[in-house]
């Protein structure tokens, strides 16, 4: 008769000791989201207003290669190492760098596709962004240029 | 003087529309024009056996180079081309030769269907690797797992001069896609050297086209991606009536087939695939006889990205050349020794260290425990009664990229 009540007190009170731990872990996310805002950044003339998560993949991969009006996109990154391009493809593309190096090599060195233009540092690659025709690329935060719109990844 | 002039106008319009069609090409090509290459040497050192080169001493004879270009004339046309020079000990000697040459043209596209037709000289998508097993940073190890990508006999899966069509279908549960390729194989002398076991007299030539198709789904973020691929080919002996002897006009019935998993996550890698080549030889007379077999491969292989520029391998595989007859007993016996019974299969064990010093440079090493020596050339190891069962290989190799 004990072994019923001594199982049955712990499980009673393990919602009551979880949940602050559960408020902190969600503060916590929050708090993350909030320091990682990274922004997919397209030129003003881009016609999408918004593109679903595998639409952005599609397009980093370099596997769609024309806009929906059919004019061509053009990808801007930073190099594989950088935090800002670790940070976009992890939290916004779900993927690992890697696997977008390894995409791109392939597609290199078998001629079925291109690589896309890599940048030193996140100001030059908000500079041709705002100055490229159909192109796409991210920051950290929604920068304050006219010729760039902020796409919103659903 | 007439004639002159109205010659003179031709040629300015000419001349003028030129420039004009000129200068709008270098604006795309400047926008679209892409160029890349790569080099890599290695050194490699083995206790016995010949593996690229005179291995048994230290051997430098496993060198690549490929230079490639690529540009969009127009948005759905992509043209590409590859030169590659490739020494790999008595394999293959170095002449620079068009490792792909192709026109891809977009046939459709949106973000759920794509599809399009490729012309030229294309890669041959089998595998995880086949289409890139010259590139040297985009696989790991110094080779390819042995018994799966055969590197004695990797022209005849290399590329195909002919068309291909690709499609792929993107839902939010994963993607498909599906490649078909129809043209000639690309082959060289290694292939004879495999398939009839030595260099005859005459030449073993593609009989036919040959036919290729790849299938794979990948899971939304590529977490997994698992593929079948295989290439059906025949190959077609011609004798050289002049020699004293020689087989006679023969055919070698390929099929050759991978079914590749792979699983990724942040810091490593797992990766198996098993190939099937069932071969059958038809016709070519005493030797060698008609027969049939069927020859496997399999490899598991996990990379381990402890701190992200450093990767750490491991890798088992194991490949016979008849699946009836793994432990190569049969075909000792039936030859009265001539042929040694691990000649027909090979055990491997392997660790790597890859280092990717900056974007540009790269380093590696390799260690391989070999018990057989089904993967080695015969090229390479003419005499089968002074090769060693048990042997190791330790390679080094540096590539540089941009």
């Amino acid at each position: 008769m004990s072994w019923p009540a001594a199982s049955t007190g712990p499980r009673k009170r393990r919602p009551w000791r979880a949940r602050p731990a559960a408020v902190a872990g969600f503060l916590a996310t929050l708090a993350a989201g909030a320091a990682q805002p990274q922004q997919l950044i397209a030129n003003l003339d881009v016609s999408p207003q918004a593109l679903t998560k595998n639409e952005a993949r599609l397009y980093f991969a370099m596997h769609l290669v024309r806009w929906p009006d059919k004019r061509p996109v053009r990808v801007f990154v930073l190099p594989d190492k950088h935090d800002l391009h670790i940070a976009f493809c992890q939290h916004v593309l779900e993927f690992f760098p890697y696997q977008l190096r390894t995409g791109w090599d392939r597609q290199v060195f078998t001629g079925t596709g291109q690589a896309p233009t890599v940048v030193a540092n996140e100001s030059e690659l908000i500079q041709r962004v705002a100055t490229t025709p159909g192109a796409i690329g991210y920051a950290s935060s929604a920068p304050a240029n006219p010729n760039i719109r902020s796409l919103e990844v659903r | 003087m007439g004639m002159r002039q109205h010659l003179g106008r031709t040629l300015l319009t000419l001349w003028t529309s030129l420039a004009a069609a000129e200068s709008a090409l270098t604006a795309d090509l400047r926008e679209s024009l892409q160029i890349h290459g790569f080099a890599a040497q290695a050194a490699i050192k083995t206790s016995n056996n010949r593996w690229f080169g005179p291995s048994d001493g230290t051997s430098f004879d496993f060198t690549e180079i490929g230079l490639n270009a690529s540009f969009r004339p127009l948005p759905r046309l992509l043209l590409a081309g590859q030169i590659l020079s490739r020494r790999a000990g008595a394999m293959a000697d170095g002449t620079p030769a068009v490792d792909f040459a192709l026109a891809d043209v977009e046939l459709w596209a949106s973000p759920e269907h794509r599809a399009g037709l490729r012309l030229g000289r294309l890669k041959n998508p089998l595998g995880l690797y086949n289409e890139t097993r010259d590139i040297p940073f985009t696989h790991p190890g110094i080779f390819l797992p042995q018994v799966v990508y055969f590197d004695r006999v990797r022209n005849l899966v290399l590329a195909t001069d002919g068309a291909g069509l690709y499609g792929a279908i993107t839902t939010p549960v994963g993607n498909l896609a599906l490649n078909l390729l129809h043209g000639q194989a690309v082959v060289d002398e290694n292939v004879e050297w495999t398939y009839l076991n030595t260099g005859f007299p005459g030449d073993l030539q593609p009989d036919g086209n040959s036919w290729l198709a790849s299938l794979w789904f990948r899971s939304p973020a590529e977490r997994l991606k698992l593929g079948l691929s295989g290439a059906i080919l025949d190959l077609r002996f011609h004798p050289d009536h002049s020699a004293p002897y020689s087989p006679g006009a023969g055919t070698v019935s390929i099929h050759y087939w991978i079914a590749s998993a792979q699983y990724s996550a942040q810091t490593w890698t797992l990766t198996a695939e098993y190939a099937g080549e069932p071969l059958q030889w038809r016709d070519f007379g005493a030797f060698p006889p008609d027969r049939s077999i069927r020859t496997e491969g399999y490899y598991v292989q996990g990379t381990w990205r402890p701190y992200p520029p450093v990767e750490l391998m491991l890798r088992y595989q194991e490949g016979f050349a008849d699946r009836r007859d793994r432990d190569g007993r049969d075909a000792e016996a039936s030859t009265n020794g001539l042929i040694p019974h691990y000649t027909l299969f090979s055990r491997i064990a392997g660790v790597g260290i890859r280092w990717d010093i900056t974007p540009h440079w790269m380093v590696r090493a390799d260690y391989e425990r070999h018990q057989g020596t089904f993967i080695l050339s015969t090229r390479e190891n003419r005499d089968p009664g002074r090769l060693a069962e048990h042997w190791d290989m330790l390679g080094l190799q540096l590539v540089f990229r941009f």
